[in-house]
């Protein structure tokens, strides 16, 4: 028998596989009421539109865990990873092939905006294209110098910046146009700094961008301020500014807001979930009372803890208006830079 | 004096029943998510982290991060070791950093040595493991200070150096050389732009948003190219049967061995420091290192047990220095270590400047387990070589199909696109006709690898210097790459016109 050398490793895999997906979508069969109706009938998967491991990824496992150990929805859930063009790819199938199919679901955060308005290698699909359920998560942009910079606020780096944009450095973790590009230069494009002229440099991900910053080879960053906090702790970084509205709390508890420092700029970095277009009254009130419950759970609280995210929970229709706010805002920000569609 | 305590203590931790079986969990599904195609050490992590959850959740926070890591950290070296195996056995490689592996390993397997490559990889990349440990321990922090003033230009003189070098990983021509690595960079340009955000030869096509697949590629031209060479030349017609000769290998294959290996170890041990280098770059430079140093070059690409050894003591002592910039300041220098520091934080430990000493057990307990583990590799591997070695044995009416199974499932596994396998199959016949030109395949997958890093790279280091291509020669370390790149083209060129044999045509 010469294959029998051969059979045990797709078994392996095999075995990898489900044992991956049983500890995911260990949930039990009883319990749990619908909302209405007969949906859901049928298993249901949620699609991360990346690959295995990213911020997405790790969002849609932790939700569809949650949702089966506290027995909220008694139907098995799944992730699915769909990576391509920074979720564009996956759009443009869900858009297209999916938009009536309401088990189908997916998460996503602001480069779902961002992608849909920028001129290059833009997603001709956008939120709208899809029903907001609802928000999870949020997080907030930090700009962030070394420990030892001669820029103690928001201020003298900007200060610097408008005398001479080709003496600065900034750099981020993501494409020009994305996310951390934006982050990067709201403050600068809101105290009236030309956001063209500052020198971005990217980065492949933002510990590549801290790196450089550490290194000597940026002088500021745009990031998110959960990365930037362990680097503030051990005192290696300076925080000049956070894009919230209001003053956090713990480490950041001495950041001033851009806002207090006179820089009229907020920006969200949200995650949510969202379902096809085209959804009855009976699926959508389903996962309002599903996610609403989901948020207040102790399940989730302690998820939310284990991965360092900040809860913000918005309401179908709440998430909706928020998205159409800040697509205005990043339509502004692209529009002066040059990189709006 | 301070750090043997802190090691003693992390050995203790490692040495508990229940890690010692984590260790040994993560080794073995390591060894068979780097033997499967598609299944990279990258997404076999991330598959297994949900799974570790469950597994540790009875244990206190503390000891039930150290478990998690052990074992996560056991499938990301374990699939270093596993990766070979394809390359050696079936001309698939299923990692970017095993690609170099296939030029003499498939050789080796072919002439009857599979059981000597098989082992040869097993033992280089234990040695390889321990090496980079101990470099780990006494040289984490002040490693960790150089690699981050490594910038975008020093970064973009490393990586040309990287393709000049390529040129002597050649065949029979140079030009030929030069050509298949300009085609690499060609086909590395399609995709979104990482740096000005433009999208390139993309014609609008979703999937190309985001380039192609590296691993397709490889798998099209080395494996696919393979298996159609064997069909339409019939190679199979005689009904030979490869013969596996001694598993061992030899006093001989040691012997030539010990200096690659050894070489290879240090060298891959500082690549994989810098971020973002990594380990595909440590196998191709100790390759290519190899054979310059070689006094028979001709036996390279010709089933040079050398060229076995090198490169895969280096990907694996590459996994042990890409450690280090995650442990002490957080940055993952791979994909791979990115997914891993995702899983120290689900569990609360934040790895960065902080983690010794925030969390010394699981810092520590981390890198004794790494000891334990590769002598568990090594055990686990030795054994296996032999049941291994004789899928060569495999008459090829049976293997061939089974060869494009496991590349059509290894690459709709990671992609999950159709697109995926058409591309699959234009690079076999690709790779085919390639082949049977005297096109060397090698070059045009490190270029497909390096382009986007040394057009990045070289974009951010022009804006930082608003334009000014100085930045180049001015700093020393990138000038010092930069001249020995240019040597290396140059030196062949000007021997040639003095009218000496070069050393790269002497295979013809």
């Amino acid at each position: 028998m010469k294959f029998n050398s051969w059979k045990w490793k797709p078994v392996v895999a095999a075995l990898a596989a489900a044992a991956a997906m049983s500890a995911l979508t260990a949930c039990g069969e009883g319990g749990g009421s619908g909302g209405s109706g007969s949906y859901p009938s049928k298993p249901i998967v949620v699609v991360a539109p990346s690959g295995a491991g990213g911020g997405w990824d790790k969002t849609a496992r932790s939700l569809t865990k949650v949702l089966g150990e506290t027995k909220l929805v008694d139907k098995t859930m799944t992730v699915e990873n769909k990576p391509g063009g920074g979720g564009a790819v996956f759009m443009a199938e869900y858009a297209t092939q999916d938009k009536k199919n309401p088990y189908r679901l997916f998460v996503s955060s602001p480069p779902i905006l961002i992608n849909n308005l920028k001129k290059e290698g833009n997603s001709p699909y956008g939120y709208k294209d899809a029903t907001p359920l609802a928000q999870l998560t949020k997080d907030y942009g930090a700009i962030v110098v070394r420990a030892d910079s001669k820029h103690a606020d928001i201020q003298s780096l900007m200060a610097d910046l408008k005398a001479d944009p080709t003496k600065v450095t900034v750099a981020g973790g993501s494409a020009p146009g994305s996310m951390d590009h934006l982050i990067t230069v709201l403050p600068a494009y809101k105290a009236g700094i030309d956001p063209k002229a500052v020198k971005y440099v990217s980065y492949d991900g933002g510990g590549e961008a801290i790196a450089a910053l550490l290194g000597g080879n940026a002088d500021a960053i745009g990031t998110d301020i959960s990365s930037a906090s362990e680097y503030l702790k051990a005192g290696k970084v300076r925080v000049l500014g956070i894009t919230s509205p209001e003053r956090l709390g713990g480490d950041f508890k001495d950041v001033p807001t851009l806002k207090e420092s006179g820089i009229d700029a907020e920006f969200t970095i949200w995650r949510g979930v969202f379902g096809p277009k085209e959804m009855t009254d009976d699926q959508k009130a389903y996962w309002a009372e599903k996610l609403q419950a989901l948020n207040d759970s102790d399940a989730w609280k302690k998820e939310l803890a284990a991965n360092a995210w900040e809860p913000e929970f918005k309401g179908s229709d709440d998430f909706a208006a928020f998205l159409g706010e800040q697509e205005k805002m990043i339509q502004e920000l692209l529009t002066a830079l040059g990189m709006a569609k | 004096m301070e750090t043997l305590q802190f090691l003693a203590d992390g050995f203790a931790s490692a040495l508990q029943w229940q890690n010692l079986l984590f260790a040994f969990v993560g080794v073995l599904i390591g060894t068979a998510v780097g033997v499967l195609p598609g299944i990279g050490p990258m997404s076999g992590v991330a598959l297994l982290i949900p799974v570790t959850a469950t597994l540790t959740s009875g244990q206190d926070p503390a000891s039930a991060a150290t478990s998690a890591i052990i074992l996560l950290a056991g499938v990301y070296y374990g699939a270093m070791y596993g990766g070979s195996t394809t390359s050696i056995l079936l001309n698939t490689p299923g990692e970017s950093s095993s690609v170099v592996t296939t030029l003499d390993g498939y050789q080796m397997a072919r002439q009857g040595r599979a059981g000597a490559a098989l082992s040869i990889a097993a033992i280089g990349s234990f040695v390889a493991g321990i090496v980079a440990l101990v470099a780990l321990v006494l040289l984490a922090k002040p490693l960790s200070e150089v690699a981050i003033k490594f910038g975008p230009a020093e970064y973009f003189s490393l990586m040309l150096l990287g393709l000049a070098a390529v040129s002597g990983l050649a065949g029979k021509s140079m030009t030929k050389a030069l050509i298949m690595t300009v085609l690499g960079l060609l086909l590395a340009t399609i995709g979104m732009d990482n740096v000005s955000g433009v999208a390139r030869f993309t014609y609008n096509v979703p999937v190309l948003y985001s380039g192609l697949e590296f691993l397709t590629v490889a798998v099209g031209l080395f494996a696919l190219g393979e298996v159609f060479k064997t069909v339409l030349h019939r190679d199979y017609g005689g009904g030979e049967i490869i013969k596996v000769g001694r598993v061992l290998p030899t006093r001989q294959d040691l012997k030539e061995s010990a200096g690659p290996i050894a070489r290879g170890s240090l060298l891959g041990f500082f690549i994989g420091v810098l971020p973002g280098a990594g380990a595909t770059l440590a196998s191709f430079f100790s390759y290519i290192m190899e054979k310059k140093l070689s006094r028979n070059p001709e036996k390279f690409g010709k089933g040079a047990i050398a060229g076995v050894a090198a490169p895969e003591s280096a990907n694996n002592a590459a996994s042990g220095g890409a450690m280090i910039p995650l442990l002490t300041l957080g940055i993952p220098g791979s994909g791979t270590t990115a997914i891993l520091m995702g899983a120290l934080i689900m569990y609360n430990v934040q790895p960065g400047p902080l983690l010794f000493e925030d969390h010394p057990g699981v810092a520590w307990g981390l890198i004794a387990s790494m000891f334990i583990g590769n002598l568990m590799l090594l055990v686990l591997n030795m054994p296996l070589v032999k049941v291994f070695a004789k899928i060569i044995e495999t008459p090829p009416k049976y293997l061939l199909p089974i060869i494009i199974a496991i590349s059509v499932f290894g690459v709709y596994a990671v992609q999950y696109t159709t697109f995926d396998l058409l591309l699959l199959i234009g690079c076999g016949i690709a790779g085919y006709f390639l082949a049977q030109n005297d096109y060397p395949l090698a070059p045009l997958v490190l270029g497909l690898v390096l382009g986007p890093m040394i057009e990045n790279n070289m974009r951010r280091a022009l804006t930082a210097s608003n334009g000014d291509f100085s930045i180049f020669l001015t700093k020393p370390i990138s000038l010092a790459f930069l001249l020995v790149a240019v040597l290396w083209l140059l030196v062949p060129l000007l021997l040639k016109l003095r009218g000496k044999k070069v050393i790269i045509n002497e295979e013809a």
